[in-house]
């Protein structure tokens, strides 16, 4: 979908020193780093900190700062059950789901050069949904099999929308349509599921379904973390393929990379992440389309910065989480109703300033 | 008469012979299984037996909700697809079956109403600025309002309806009580005072767009083709939103969001009697009703003895529909 739209900004210089880098030589190797990009990812990481810390603090009851640090440092403390048991399993679900989103929505983004093609535009966040809505309701996987479940049902969505979107060629219009279709039809098979599995489990499902971090903790952090160590330097590292195929296709076929396993590599990671994220929070829609974007903003580069993104879905996952828990106290909403509220409009945002000719392919 | 008049005159027939069998489907099939000679009986001359109690209680106000849903549903689409020329436009896929959703909500909670007449004005209002807002945000730049901007912006606004619909209902609990049995698309449970409230909405509605079928044809030839045939396009584009909204508001109100009836019927009518407004309006009518009432009898007999959602059996039937219609290249061009 991707070779259809060209990149609407111009391609960098092919200086040994693009402007704005810094060049490394630690050792045997030498690589260029962008030096907004270091400063952005330096601050996220700060603002990330003290979300982290506001949010162990800020609940029902206050906890101090200095006691929360009491209870991360293993001392014993008063509040050792609302911030170790609590807060903190729910935030490490949280944070971590948080930066697969993001990287999940940077990597499908770099492939397609196109904002819109978000995993959940394109049914993947629709496919895990409906693969452990109905394996919860009629009991075909344990409680701890259910992330892999939810991988191979993000999979499987995704491989329905390319295999229904290609027609000689993949074009990116039909894509997004497809998506669209397919994530309404694996919507409506998910509420199919509700109405058929048992009731208390069709209950559990359903707030699962509006993406929540409420009482989730270690089990479900731990597949996710064994996929983000998995994920993530194979991200990095085809990342580094993809960029240079950021100046055109010729050029990278004569750097001797081949771009079609790139790009596919790329996207079965980022659907993976996507996946899995889903499998541990529920959908919790728009973290992947918003993260890459606002950290492209941030960074001002023209390629879509990995680790600032991750970062920065972290920070709107925490972050989200939180208004959640406490806007309307004590009622707490689910986190996806929230991201939903501000994604949402962004990505109408998005839809009406589309200069591109596609219909929907700008960067 | 013209070879090609007769044919449509055969497939308004046709039609409406679908449309009957699909109502004695609806009134005989079921979890009580009843023969067709029972079911006639029971209407015609009443009895108090089980089984005519079942078709005069149950079946009966059931069979006449889904055809008015359904006419209204896919009249709509028809006009929407008329007004803004474009092929994917349907009150499911642009939200405004879901705006009408968030005007029930928003009724329910904050305003106390609790009345299927109270709902339908509010839904009415959610259904308009919902319409509006997309069509806005798909008209903003390049190229105006092209079927994959439409999608998406229908796409992104269902969501954020959706997520104001849950922020509310989380945390209204009596609001959730009364609206989580009317969310899911259905037409069983709504009783007879349903259709008393609800059929001179959809009839009006009918009415008015039934008046602009040559204002729709010459809309399809262009803006200025419009302008040159003697048609005030401004007004036609506002009186097909109004009746748009008008049938959507209703047929959301008496039987909760469902998708596709709208954007599956207006093109089968199209295939079978051509692009004229006149022939594609009244097939679409009897079509829409037909689709409604056999995806609720397979809803009814897929899974027994429970029943699949009658908005849940549409998604299914019109997504490959939906696909069809978009591997077909011209569809992707416009």
């Amino acid at each position: 979908m991707s070779r259809a739209t060209a990149p609407t900004t111009s391609p960098a210089p092919l200086s040994v020193r693009p402007a704005g880098h810094a060049l490394f030589r630690p050792g045997r190797g030498s690589f260029l780093v962008h030096r907004r990009a270091v400063l952005v990812a330096v601050v996220l990481a700060v603002l990330l900190l003290a979300a982290v810390v506001l949010y162990l603090c800020v609940g029902e009851s206050f906890v101090s700062p200095v006691e929360v640090v009491d209870v991360l440092l293993g001392r014993p403390s008063p509040d050792q059950l609302v911030v170790g048991t609590l807060r903190l399993p729910r935030l490490v679900v949280g944070l971590l789901a948080g930066v697969a989103f993001g990287v999940a929505g940077a990597l499908v983004q770099a492939v397609a050069r196109n904002p819109l093609a978000s995993p959940d535009v394109i049914g993947v966040t629709h496919g895990a949904g409906a693969a452990t809505v109905a394996a919860m309701s009629f009991g075909l996987a344990s409680h701890t099999a259910l992330p892999y479940v939810s991988i191979a049902g993000g999979l499987a969505a995704a491989l329905l929308v390319y295999v229904f979107a290609w027609r000689r060629g993949l074009h990116a219009s039909r894509f997004v349509l497809v998506g669209i279709g397919v994530s309404v039809a694996l919507g409506s098979l998910t509420q199919l599921f509700l109405t058929k599995g048992d009731f208390l489990v069709a209950q559990q499902a359903k707030v699962w379904l509006t993406g929540s971090l409420n009482s989730r903790g270690y089990d479900q952090a731990a597949p996710l973390a064994t996929v983000l160590l998995l994920a993530i330097p194979a991200a990095l590292w085809a990342a580094r393929a993809q960029r240079a195929a950021s100046f055109d296709d010729d050029t990278a076929m004569a750097l001797g990379i081949r771009l079609d396993r790139v790009r596919l590599g790329l996207t079965a990671l980022g659907i993976v992440l996507a996946s899995v994220a889903t499998g541990a929070t529920g959908p919790v829609d728009f973290v992947a389309l918003l993260a890459p974007q606002i950290a492209r903003r941030l960074t001002r580069t023209a390629q879509i910065p990995l680790l600032s993104s991750a970062l920065t879905g972290a920070l709107v996952v925490v972050v989200a989480d939180l208004l959640a828990r406490r806007l309307f106290s004590p009622v707490e909403l689910p986190v996806g109703v929230l991201t939903a509220a501000v994604g949402a409009p962004y990505l109408m945002w998005l839809i009406a300033r589309t200069r591109s000719r596609s219909g929907g392919t700008t960067s | 008469m013209a070879r090609p008049t007769r044919r449509r005159i055969a497939w308004l027939v046709g039609c409406a012979v679908m449309l009957l069998i699909a109502v004695l489907l609806s009134l005989a099939v079921g979890s009580r299984q009843i023969a067709p000679g029972e079911v006639l009986q029971a209407l015609l001359h009443g009895g108090t037996s089980d089984d005519a109690q079942v078709v005069r209680a149950l079946r009966v106000p059931r069979t006449v909700i889904g055809v008015l849903a359904g006419a209204a549903l896919a009249v709509a689409g028809t006009v929407m697809q008329g007004v803004t020329r474009n092929p994917i436009a349907e009150p499911g896929i642009l939200g405004v079956s879901q705006g009408a959703s968030v005007g029930v909500v928003c009724a329910i909670a904050f305003l106390g109403v609790h009345t299927l007449t109270g709902y339908v004005w509010f839904a009415f209002v959610g259904a308009a600025v919902a319409a509006v807002a997309v069509y806005a945000v798909a008209a903003g730049g390049y190229r105006g309002a092209s079927p994959v901007k439409l999608a998406l912006a229908g796409a992104a606004m269902n969501a954020f309806l959706a997520s104001v619909v849950s922020g509310i209902v989380t945390t209204d609990a009596h609001a959730l009580d009364e609206f989580r049995f009317w969310q899911v698309g259905s037409i069983s449970g709504r009783g007879s005072d349903v259709i008393g409230q609800i059929w001179p909405f959809v009839a009006a509605g009918l009415l008015l767009v039934a008046t602009m079928a040559r204002g729709l044809d010459a809309l399809a030839l262009g803006d200025d083709a419009a302008k040159g045939l003697g048609h005030n396009v401004a007004l036609l584009r506002v009186l097909g939103a109004v009746g748009a909204t008008v049938l959507t508001g209703a047929a959301v109100a008496a039987v909760g969001p469902i998708a596709f009836t709208g954007l599956a019927v207006p093109h089968i009518a199209r295939a079978l009697v051509g692009a004229a407004h006149r022939w594609v309006l009244p097939v679409a009518a009897l079509l829409g009703p037909v689709m409604i009432l056999a995806s609720d009898v397979l809803g009814r007999i897929v899974f027994p003895p429970s029943e699949v959602p009658v908005a849940v059996m549409t998604a299914l039937l019109g997504v490959p529909f939906l696909i069809a219609l978009v591997r077909r290249r011209t569809v992707v061009a416009a």
